[in-house]
């Protein structure tokens, strides 16, 4: 029927924004604003409330020229959703391109075709809205009981989620109610369930981030409670690190499994060769309801016999289900600052990369690279952020070795899909950094991928395999820690200028959770808005800044402008309101 | 037909243009005009004076009152700034952002002095519109 919708915001009977709102929301069309105001604030509420773009009176022939590409853009949008079945898969493409993103792409491509001339609509006399660019809030629902549609959590629908899950309290919020009180069509449990324990995990990181701020920077190492091992699943992109040193991003399959493999690979791992999960034992123990998780418990037993083999076989496997990205040269630039740890760490890799890997699979995943890293910073700064997935060093390239390792960026939902192979170093021993967050990211599927990454500081690493080195013997020492216990040690890398890097991301595709918190989820185009995390994550700025750079300027392309397209009134004097 | 009305339009409104009367939206506007919309312009103008009138004498009437309901006042004045806008009435359009700012205030003496000016202003831009759809017409039938 009708393709387009072009508001007025000031009407007589019905605010425009609230119109925005119903039409996106039950017609899924996009919607585009029109007023004479063109103040900030009323752009601003016109883009957060999903329009796709805000036109300013006296309307230009060349803006009106280019209305047509929000159709196209939306309708590629939509076509592109219903083909992404899985998250992971999607996120896999390219860590670092979110849905948003890609919209951007598609756009861009969608208006260097030529299907303009049938693309030209004619904009019915009444007016309609466009719906955000940013803001896809369709729930693609696609019935066919094979794949499994893709939920885009636009900004309006997370908002709703929001508050249904504060109306119940979020104890007591559980998805059936959820979906209940938002009344969004096509939604189903799962992806409340899904959406929720993704905003479960973030909020808990966003206390633990808070709360750990300051020892943080002061020491590292402790138990970082919040490793929740549980984020494993389903990492979102939140950004809530804003202050948080660190926030260990892992794929709880490729972190254990590598942590294995490069722990592992030393014998010496027998004090607590095991890469723990942001030292803390607790952590691991999140892990626990994970399949594998019980393997990193296994990988913890056999830490010893394994070690000698660089092992682990048991680690490593399967749960690889991320798909690596590969790890921008750039160095580890954050790291964590556990001392001890890093120090081992950095040992390790690198000797782990100049000796022949026992552990194929276990470094499979994790390519690290270790490099000259010489910076090691504190992830404070940049590495709740992101994640990145890093790279080893080609040395351990083994046949086995079938992906980098890649830490997340913690871009969007593009860091769900990385799996983070980065043996965590134990912080408890070394104090490393305590505030690994967990990202939560919810895979859809069974992959859940570690957030973040919390890079060990290079020094520490350093140190910490000298201190190995005593008792360490050849090759493969990838001891991180050694420490007491068997830690399960992960070590989780932020790249600083990854984390930069993912900032732009982020903030390109991400959505940012309300209530403070901007969580990227972004699924279409519009995720996300967000930003990645800047220091604090403000979901107001956040998303609309991601909402801004989401919003596709058209393009003055040179259309050929059919007059007879804008045969009716363009601005029926009547209508001007 | 339509070049000449287009003609005479353009030299009428190049006046008006440079008294500052309207600004360069009016001459797009004159562009929408097409074959298939012959009256296009025509209407449009027409509709703005009917509309500016019709308004200028709501605002009169509420603004007399002691107590005035800014909102309202507000919602017709942004609806007079949005219809010049798209005609190309600077002046117009400016006396209403004005008389906008006297509304957030909400001060009753600087809305009743900015509709005095809002009227003078308007009823220059609308009778100048009128003399030219005069001229227009006056032409179109010249030319039959």
């Amino acid at each position: 029927m009708f393709d387009l919708v072009i508001s007025d915001v000031h009407m007589p009977d019905m605010d425009g924004f609230k119109l925005l709102e119903l039409v996106g929301l039950e017609m899924d069309l996009p919607v585009i604003m029109l007023s004479v105001n063109g103040e900030t604030k009323t752009v601003l509420k016109g883009i957060t409330h999903g329009a796709c773009d805000y036109l300013l009176k006296p309307v230009r022939i060349e803006e009106l020229r280019n209305v047509w590409q929000h159709v196209v853009r939306r309708k590629f949008s939509n076509r592109e959703t219903n083909n992404n079945l899985d998250f992971c898969k999607e996120y896999s493409k390219n860590p670092t391109t979110d849905s948003y993103h890609g919209l951007s792409q598609v756009t861009s491509g969608s208006s260097d075709q030529g299907n303009r001339a049938s693309k030209k609509r004619k904009e019915p006399h009444s007016e309609e809205e466009d719906e955000g660019d940013d803001n896809d809030a369709h729930d693609n629902d696609e019935p066919s009981g094979s794949k499994k549609p893709r939920v885009v959590w636009s900004v309006e629908l997370h908002r709703k989620f929001v508050a249904a899950v504060n109306h119940l309290g979020i104890d007591k919020a559980v998805p059936k109610r959820i979906l209940d009180l938002m009344n969004v069509e096509k939604l189903t449990r799962e992806n409340v369930a899904s959406h929720l324990q993704k905003y479960r995990l973030y909020l808990r990181r966003l206390s633990v981030v808070a709360s750990q701020q300051a020892s943080i920077a002061a020491a590292f190492g402790g138990r970082d409670p919040f490793l929740h091992m549980g984020a494993f699943e389903g990492i979102h992109n939140y950004q809530p690190f804003a202050s948080s040193a660190g926030i260990p991003s892992f794929n709880p399959h490729g972190l254990l499994s590598g942590v294995g493999a490069a722990a592992f690979g030393l014998e010496d791992l027998a004090p607590s060769k095991a890469i723990q999960c942001a030292s803390s034992n607790g952590a691991v123990s999140h892990c626990m309801g994970d399949t594998n998780k019980f393997h990193i418990a296994n990988l913890q037993e056999k830490n010893q016999a394994n070690l000698a083999q660089g092992l682990t076989a048991p680690l490593v496997q399967p749960q690889l289900q991320q798909k690596w990205i590969p790890q921008e040269t750039s160095d580890l630039s954050s790291f964590f600052s556990g001392s001890a740890l890093a120090n081992t760490m950095s040992g390790t890799l690198q000797r782990v990369t100049s000796s022949s890997f026992p552990p194929v699979e276990l470094l499979e995943c994790t390519q690290i690279k270790v490099g000259a890293h010489s910076s090691i910073r504190i992830p404070s700064a940049s590495s709740g952020l992101l994640e990145r997935s890093v790279g080893l060093s080609p040395n351990l390239q083994d046949s086995s070795i079938s992906q980098q390792c890649a830490i997340p960026i913690d871009d969007g939902f593009s860091v769900n899909k990385l799996p983070l192979h980065i043996p965590f170093v134990d912080v408890s021993t070394t104090k490393l950094d305590a505030s690994f967050v967990v990202p939560e990211q919810d895979m859809d599927q069974k992959g859940k991928f570690p957030e973040r990454v919390t890079v060990l500081p290079y020094e520490s690493l350093i140190a910490a395999d000298r201190s190995k080195c005593g008792t360490r013997s050849s090759g493969s020492t990838m001891l991180l820690l050694s420490d007491t216990g068997r830690h399960s040690k992960y070590l989780k890398f932020g790249v600083a200028s990854n984390s930069r890097h993912g900032m732009d991301e982020m903030v390109n595709g991400s959505f940012n959770y309300n209530g403070g918190a901007s969580v990227p989820e972004q699924n279409d185009v519009y995720d996300f808005g967000i930003s990645k995390l800047q220091g604090g994550f403000n979901s107001s700025s956040c998303s609309f800044d991601g909402l801004l750079n989401s919003i596709i300027k058209v393009e003055n392309d040179d259309v050929p402008f059919a007059d007879n397209d804008l045969g009716c009134e363009l601005f029926p004097l009547g209508a001007c309101i | 037909m339509a070049a000449t009305m287009k003609l005479s339009t353009l030299g009428y409104a190049a006046s008006m243009l440079s008294t500052g009367l309207l600004d360069e939206q009016f001459q797009k506007l004159l562009l929408l005009q097409n074959k298939s919309d012959p009256n296009f312009v025509a209407e449009t103008i027409t509709l703005f004076c009917e509309d500016g009138e019709h308004t200028i004498g709501e605002l009169t009437k509420r603004l007399d009152k002691q107590c005035v309901n800014f909102d309202e006042v507000a919602a017709f004045v942004h609806k007079l700034e949005g219809g010049s806008a798209s005609v190309g009435a600077k002046r117009v359009k400016n006396t209403c952002i004005q008389f906008l700012e006297f509304c957030k205030e909400k001060s009753r003496d600087g809305c009743l002095k900015t509709l005095d000016t809002l009227r003078v202003v308007f009823y220059e831009v609308s009778g100048k519109f009128k003399d030219m759809l005069q001229l227009e017409q006056q032409q179109a039938e010249a030319t039959k």
